[in-house]
This record gives structure tokens, sequence and C-alpha cells, in this order.
């Protein structure tokens, strides 16, 4: 079976005064239809540029040179033109950000911008269709009384409402690949913990795969099936959740596993400083990438 | 330094500014040098040359009393450059004060000041300046009062909103907590926050005010001859219209280009120093 | 051997639609050499509560005593110099256009610590202490990572030499690696200069490896406070076991104590 997303080779440098800067060094990442990889990084280790060269924003910006392969459903991004990406952009992908209410814009009633999400795959969907389609949506990610919701502006909602809100229109157009970028990380932690069982079970339901991005480990290891381990634009290690979280095999997950304090109170680690151990070649476990 | 001069160089039309403002800066500077004439700054009259196009002899032309209008221009620029650098030298302090007292103070300090600043900034500003040399004689020191009444406001207004968003900044809540003084706090922490857009404002505002002398003084309310003035050499020639156009072309063109050059070059200044909109 | 001890506060906020209780009834005490935690979610008022500590609001009600003594309304620099504070954010708690050791030197002005000439030996020998080499006074915050701005933070605050530190979420900006060095610099400061700290922060985890004892806030009233290892082994309110409950784990020992917590609602 071919995969859903696969990236071979992608690097990505920024031209700046100085001249360029490499921020990704040849990533190779895949995902299968339907699977919910995590690609987790230290800010500054290029997760989040990733996901922007897969909803092929980056491409665009001038100063940036990106070379490698993305394909997408048989489709090589980079070779696209931009008007093509554009179109794939909240219809076969869409995005959810961290923080729920500064994504949605706040001068435009939730039903708006629903329809808005919508027209982009058929233009000629009347309000009301969108309006019952976007409640049904609403209904799906537990939100109790979607009219009135739809009626509201973003800011006259909860974070965690809006937060749900986004989830709902991210998928309402049946997208294949959902991008995550630190979901709920401006949230509360029991807000988050609930969003996350939600995306969990909706992505399953719909079949969606996701791409997510986090620097937390507890919320990846509740959310993923398949963990990358991204370093400094290189990715370190790659395998299935269980792998990776009971037997680390590269020295930067096992520190990066080893800092993250214990609700059981084993103390505070010591943290080893930076060391050359992080840069060693990449570990791939068994029954990971297809 | 390095980083400036690449990030001008790398955009022409700063770049343009840049060679803009230095040109007219040296004219200014340089006048008694460089002018054919040094004297046509006065009342110097010259009927042989009166009202003659341009030409080898003078380059710009001669006005009535055949005066090389070059020269004039350049001893123009002197005065131009000159009020404007003291009105942005009085204006931008006094707005800054008031500015920050009123972004970082809040409550009725703010009111009052920016209530101030308001109708201040409600008259047009020729309407004030003309309104202000009503009053008083129409000199160049006159002049420069009038202009400084009407823009130390937009000083104000700009330092009270930059003011106001770095009061929330948590290095200011650190040092409230810490106990430092109010004088301590809007001097040493927050107005270094503000000097980039003002010094921008400054360089972009050069140009504005070089327009507004002119204008007052093409009114006959700046500047008084025979001091050469940009304002007043194209109001006396805009009287010969169409035949002696030089008489008015070149001072215009001398206006256009100053405030081409110092916003061209506000505008770098802008990206360079990091200020936002 | 009670330094901070704070009885029946309460803080009200008068709004368009109504007064918000922010802070309702709260009373305890924290001893020296502690190190409590304030745990809560948003609006849960741990927020306020510290800024009522350091002298930033008003109380509405009750007192706030420091080391005996009822803390005024209006604090001298003597009381202000005792209790020092961290910020969450350390992009914005240092001044961008000034040095690094201008901002560590300005509570030394202030409050007049040590001779003028030996100030600037001072502000390095605090950058010394939270582990940032001597010559980084000179150097603006532009030029600094997350961690070594939160440290610089940190050492603001030493160089008053308080007794007392508010850490608002200090660490919660940061990355993993970078988190772990500061909770470890953390409490060695407090153990080599004896310091008390109240550790306001959501992130139970963390509060689990660095607090003696913690105080859960929910909507501005204090409902559990206790040793460390009592509310993480056996929580009495149950908004306290679901806050544990949502902690996301990384390993098997964390998921089973999460489990038997959740057993037990």
């Amino acid at each position: 079976m071919s995969n859903l997303l696969d990236i071979r080779d992608l690097k990505l440098a920024f031209k700046g005064l100085s001249g360029l800067s490499e921020v990704l060094h040849g990533i190779d990442l895949s995902i299968a239809a339907g699977e919910r990889v995590a690609l987790v990084g230290e800010s500054g280790s290029g997760k989040s540029v990733t996901a922007r060269i897969i909803l092929g924003l980056l491409q665009e910006t001038p100063n940036a040179r990106v070379s490698g392969e993305v394909e997408f459903d048989g489709r090589d991004i980079t070779a696209m033109r931009p008007r093509d990406r554009a179109r794939l952009r909240g219809t076969e992908m869409s995005m959810i950000f961290q923080d729920p209410t500064s994504s949605l814009n706040p001068t435009f009633t939730i039903a708006c911008q629903f329809a808005e999400v919508m027209r982009r795959r058929d233009p000629r969907m009347k309000q009301a269709e969108c309006d019952a389609r976007a409640t049904e949506m609403l209904t799906e990610v537990s939100i109790p009384d979607p009219e009135r919701v739809l009626n509201a502006y973003p800011f006259q909602l909860s974070g965690g409402m809006n937060q749900r809100v986004m989830i709902a229109m991210a998928l309402v157009n049946n997208p294949k690949l959902l991008l995550a970028d630190e979901p709920g990380t401006a949230l509360d932690v029991s807000v988050q913990a609930q969003t996350l069982r939600l995306m969990h079970d909706l992505v399953e339901m719909h079949h969606t795969a996701v791409l997510f991005i986090s620097h937390n480990l507890g919320v990846v290891r509740e959310f993923a099936d398949r963990v990358y381990v991204i370093y400094r634009g290189r990715i370190v290690e790659e395998g299935p959740t269980d792998a990776i979280f009971h037997a680390p095999g590269h020295a930067y997950t096992r520190a990066l596993m080893d800092a993250v304090p214990r609700i059981t109170g084993a103390g505070l680690p010591e943290v080893p400083e930076v060391s050359d151990d992080f840069l060693a070649p990449m570990v791939r476990h068994d029954g990971g990438a297809a | 330094m390095i980083r400036a001069l690449r990030i001008i160089s790398s955009n022409p039309l700063s770049l343009t500014g840049l060679v803009l403002v230095l040109l007219i800066l040296a004219a200014a500077l340089f006048a008694p040098l460089i002018a054919p004439f040094p004297t046509h700054n006065g009342s110097v009259v010259d009927f042989a040359f009166a009202n003659r196009p341009p030409s080898t002899r003078n380059w710009m032309g001669t006005d009535l009393v055949g005066r090389d209008i070059f020269s004039r221009i350049l001893y123009a620029y002197r005065i131009s450059l000159g009020l404007g650098v003291v009105v942005l030298i009085i204006a931008a302090p006094v707005g800054t004060v008031v500015g920050l007292m009123a972004g970082y103070l809040g409550g009725w300090i703010e009111a009052v000041l920016m209530r101030l600043v308001d109708v201040f900034l409600s008259i047009p500003p020729l309407v004030l300046a003309i309104a202000v040399l009503g009053v008083l004689e129409p000199t160049l020191a006159n002049a420069m009062i009038a202009v400084t009444v009407m823009w130390w406001p937009w000083y104000a207004r700009l330092v009270y909103s930059i003011a106001r968003s770095e009061r929330e900044e948590g290095y200011v809540l650190a040092a409230e907590v810490i106990g430092a003084s109010t004088a301590h706090i809007t001097i040493r922490e927050i107005l270094p926050n503000c000097l980039p857009a003002i010094i921008t404002k400054m360089t972009l505002d050069m140009g504005f005010v070089i327009i507004i002398a002119s204008s007052l003084s093409f009114l006959g309310l700046g500047v008084q001859p025979p001091t050469p003035d940009l304002g007043s050499m194209v109001a006396e020639g805009a009287r010969y219209l169409p035949d002696s156009w030089w008489m008015t072309v070149f001072p215009g063109l001398a206006i256009l280009l100053a405030v081409f050059g110092f916003n061209l070059f506000g505008d770098g200044l802008r990206e360079i120093l990091g200020v936002d909109e | 051997m009670t330094l901070l001890s704070v009885s029946d506060l309460s803080k009200t906020f008068q709004t368009a639609s109504g007064p918000v209780h922010a802070v309702r009834d709260v009373s305890f005490a924290v001893d020296r050499g502690e190190c409590l935690a304030v745990v809560g979610e948003s609006g849960s008022g741990k927020t306020t509560l510290a800024n009522m500590i350091l002298g930033i609001l008003r109380p509405s009600a009750g007192t706030i005593a420091f080391d005996g003594a009822a803390l005024p309304a209006r604090r001298g620099p003597i009381q202000r110099r005792a209790i020092q504070f961290v910020q969450q954010n350390p992009l914005s708690s240092l001044n961008p256009k000034r040095s690094i050791g201008a901002s560590i030197r300005l509570g030394l002005d202030t409050y007049g610590i040590g001779a003028r000439a030996a100030r600037w030996a001072r502000v390095e020998d605090t950058l010394e202490e939270v582990g940032l080499p001597r010559e980084m006074r000179r150097r603006s915050p532009a030029a600094l990572s997350g961690g070594q701005r939160q440290r610089v933070g940190i050492a603001r605050a030493l160089a008053c030499e308080p007794e007392l530190v508010v850490l608002d979420e200090p660490t919660s900006a940061l990355d993993v690696l970078v988190q772990a060095r500061v909770l470890r610099l953390l409490n060695d400061l407090r153990a080599r200069k004896n310091l008390t700290y109240v550790f306001i922060t959501h992130d139970l985890a963390v509060v689990r490896n660095v607090a003696d004892r913690v105080a859960v806030f929910r909507s501005g009233e204090l409902v559990e406070i206790g040793d460390t290892p009592k509310i993480f082994s056996a929580p009495e309110h149950p908004y306290t076991r679901s806050l544990i409950g949502a902690v996301p784990v990384v390993d098997d020992a964390e998921l089973q104590l999460r489990n038997r917590l959740a057993e037990g609602t």
C-alpha cells in the first residue's frame, strides 16, 4: 500500500543577510492513510516548518529554499503550481493550531467561518446547507447546543469550545490529512485532555491521517500510533509509539524522556549537556514506516 | 551598522532616499561653497540678467531681479532644514514626555493629557499654524513656533500608544515589583523602546515639516523676503506662469525631492530599526 | 518557623457584569525554607494570589503577614526587597533595550545593596550563581536563549537577596531539557540560600518533584492543601484527583498511578 504522505530528503534553508542557514537537513517521513503520526521535538528543531512545507506555505516564501520531495496522495507538492497547492489547503488537508481563539476570525460568526471553509470545496453551497452540515459536525465534537455556537462569535466562547470548533472546522471537508501543530497547548490540562481524546476518536471515525506536532511527550504517547523524534532539523528516531516509549534507542530521545518530570516523583533528573551523541545516526524501530 | 547598510542597500528605494537626503544635507551645509552666486542669498539686484531661462550661466534661470535660482535654492534648503531640525528637536521631546506620562501613568493624567492632544489634533494643522501666525508676527522664528505647536501632539500620540503596550510587558512589572521610581521606569525602561519609532518618525517628518513651512511662506506667513525660501519662491514665480516657468518649477522640484528623499529614507530606517507600522 | 502567612485573603474585581471573586477567603502558611506549590487551572485565582503576595494588587479583605508582621498596603523597600519574583515569560520579562547586567542591577540600586563601586561585581557573581558566564552582563536579551533568559530572571530576583521568591510558572515556556535544568537550579539555590518558594504552576508533574507541599485552587478557593507525597498518592478532593488524572504521562508507573487514582473516584 502506498502512503498518503511521503517526504523524502526534505531540506530547507533560509536566505538571510548573513548567507544561507539550513533548518532541515534531509528529512524522511511518511504517513499511511488514517495513521496518527507524531513529530516530536523542541522549539527550533524544525517541526513547525515541516508542517508549513506540507501545507505548501513555505515554498512561496521568497527567502526559503526547499528541496526534496513531498508527495501527497500521489502528487508532488513541491512541483505544484502555487494555485493548485492553495486548492489543497482546507479541502484535502487541513490544520489545527496551538491557540484556537486567535486562529478564528473574531469579526465573523462561527456559521460564517464554517460556510467559508465548506465553500472552498464546493463554492455553490447554500448557507442553509452549510449550517446543517456545520451543526452535524459540532454535534460530533460533543458541543451540546450547536445552534447557539453557530451564531456566536469566537470571543464569546471559551478556549476549549473554540478548540472544538476548530477541530470540527478542520474535519468538515473530510480531509485526508490533518496537521495539528501543538493543539491545545494554550488550554488547561483537563480541557486539553478532553479535546485530544475527542480528536482521537473523530479522526479514527473519519479515517483521517494526522501529523501531530508537539513538544509534549505525554500528549504524544496518548495520541499517536507512530512517532518521529526530530532534533535540529534531523530525524533521530522513528518507530511505533510503544517501542519509542519503552525502549528509546537514541541518546537524544533518552535525554528527552528522562527530562520529563514524573507524577510518581522520581525527583529531578540529571540532564546531560548537549552532547555529540545527540547527533548520532537515526534509530529506526521495526514495525515502523510502511 | 554593517547590518544597517546591508538592509539599506538591498532596497533600491531606501538607497535612493539615503542618497537624496545626503545630497540635500550637503547642499545645505556647503551652500556658500557650491552656489555659483553666493551673494544672491540676499537683496541683490542684477537687472541685466533678470528673468532669464536656464542657461549655462544660471542652471535654473534667474528671478525677476536677476538672482540665480539655483544658488537661492541651495540657501533655501538651509532655511528649510534648519527649521525642520529646530521644530522636531522641540516637538519630539515635548510630545515624548507627554506621551510617556499619559501612557505609563494612566488614570486622570492620561485622560487630561490625551484629551489635550486630541484638541490639537482636531484642528487642521495649517489652520492652527495660520492662527498662531495671525497672532504673532510672520517671521522665521514665529513660523517655527507655529509649526512646533501643531507638531508635538503627533509625537505624544505615537509615544503614548507604544508606552501603553510596553506598560503591560513583564520587564515593567519586574521594575515595579522591585520598586523602581516612575522616572526610572519611564525614562530608562520604556523610553528606549520608543526611540526607534521616534527617530523614524522624525526622519519622515522632516519632509512634512518642509512642506508645511513652505506652505506657510507660500501664503506669506513664513520667512520674509529677501531671505530665500522654497515656498515663497514658488509663490513669487507662480505669478509669472507659464512664461517664466523656471521660477516655479525648480523650487517646486526642490521641495518634492526633499520630501521624497526623507520619506524613502524614513521607510528604510523603519525597517532597520524594526519599527512596526 | 512560619515565614509567610495568608489569612482570610479575598480579592474581588468589579467588572461590567458584576463583581468577580478572583480569590475567596484563602488562608495558608509557608514555612521558612519550604517550597509551596500553588496549583490551579486558568481562572483559579493563582496569579491574583501571587500578585497580592508581591504587593502588585491590594487585597479586598484579609491579611498577608511576613516574618510575623502584617504587610501594609504600601510596602517600604525593606519589605519589597524580601519578596521577589520570577515571571513566566522569558521573552517579555527582560527589557530588550537594556543589557542583562542593567536589568539585574536595578534591584541593587533601588535598595542600595552593596557599595556602588562593587555592584557590577555583585551582578557578575549572581550571574555565576545561576550558571551563566560573567561576561554575559554586557549582552542584550536578544542574544540569549529562552533558558538563559529565565536564568537571568532568576538572577535578577536573587540579586536582591530575598527571603521569599514567588515563581510564576517559571518553566512552562521552556523546552523539557531546559526546564529540567532550570528546575534543578531552582532547587539548588533554595537549599544553598535557605530560600522559601511559592511556586505557581499548572504542571502537576513539575510540582510532584519540586514542592514540599501543594495547595490546589479552583475558582478562587483553596480546595486542598497538604504534603506533596500525600496529595499525589491519596488526594482527598475530587478536583485534585481529576487534575492529576488529566496529566499526560510518559511511563508505565505513572500510568498505573493515574489509573489507581481514577478508580478511587
